[in-house]
């Protein structure tokens, strides 16, 4: 059984790791996600130079992102920074799943940070996109004022 | 779609204009309850004036722009780092800009290097980075 406590800057280690739940990436999944964005390049549908339809390259960004939500509960944050490497095209009919490993965090200005290092893989374990990302910590009972 | 097959240094490339309606922020996201970007409520008990599009969104357009510049050679082997510096709020409208910084050769072929940002209505950069990809074959 998988407990869940709340993300707290103390609570939080460097070195810690995260996985997801493996996803099934779906003609429906690469739909939708180009109606949020609006963008409706042929290839989400039809044939690519990969052969066969292939996904936006952002897609499993948010897997990615939400990786400390398979370990805590997120009271609220704000995304930094996010880095990617496109290293080979997300295909529908592919199970996906993204590991994560915390490799920073700090105080800025009084904000908290936490600095996450992940790969998003295919069901071979072929990696398909690696990057970095930059959160803040938004801690319980506090605002953020605004940008 | 065309894709370019010379690219220069200094060279501004075709904006992109985004509105960030709700419904679209809600597809994105997925609609939960204490969630700044879905929950008003919850996002006003956070300080911010009304719901906020994730950060994430914005990477989405860049990448439109670079594939639309250089198709295969970015879903493969491309590059996006940004920094999300003001909120985009439900409502706004966002352009998306990329000057090219740079090219370099790279395993036979060309690395083209864009800076990117994206803006609001009201002229703010609320997002800035750098996106590379190879040029085609």
């Amino acid at each position: 059984m998988t407990e869940f406590p709340k993300l707290t800057y103390e609570a939080l280690t460097v070195g810690e790791q995260f996985v997801s739940d493996t996803h099934l990436v779906t003609p429906e999944d690469i739909e939708a996600y180009a109606f949020a964005v609006d963008d409706h390049h042929s290839w989400f549908t039809e044939d690519s130079p990969f052969g066969g339809p292939v996904a936006h390259p952002t897609l499993m960004a948010n897997q990615a992102l939400h990786l400390r939500h398979s370990k805590y509960v997120v009271h609220a944050g704000l995304h930094a920074k996010m880095e990617f490497n496109f290293l080979e095209p997300i295909r529908p009919g592919t199970r996906v799943r993204s590991r994560g490993t915390v490799i920073d965090k700090y105080e800025r200005r009084g904000r908290q940070y936490m600095v996450t290092e992940y790969v998003t893989e295919d069901g071979n374990g072929t990696p398909l996109v690696r990057g970095q990302f930059t959160q803040m910590l938004i801690p319980e009972g506090t605002r953020h004022a605004g940008r | 779609m065309p894709v370019a097959e010379a690219v220069a240094v200094g060279q501004e490339l075709p904006s992109l204009a985004k509105e960030m309606s709700q419904r679209r922020i809600d597809v994105y996201s997925g609609v939960r309850p204490r969630s700044i970007h879905t929950d008003e409520g919850w996002a006003h008990q956070k300080g911010f004036r009304t719901t906020l599009a994730q950060g994430m969104m914005s990477t989405a357009f860049v990448s439109e722009m670079m594939t639309r510049l250089l198709g295969a050679g970015f879903v493969r082997g491309g590059t996006l780092s940004m920094a999300f510096i003001k909120p985009v709020y439900a409502g706004d409208r966002l352009t998306v800009h990329g000057v090219v910084k740079e090219t370099r050769s790279e395993g036979g072929r060309t690395r083209v290097v864009v800076e990117v940002w994206c803006q609001n209505q009201h002229g703010e950069k609320t997002a800035v980075g750098t996106a590379s990809g190879l040029s085609p074959a």
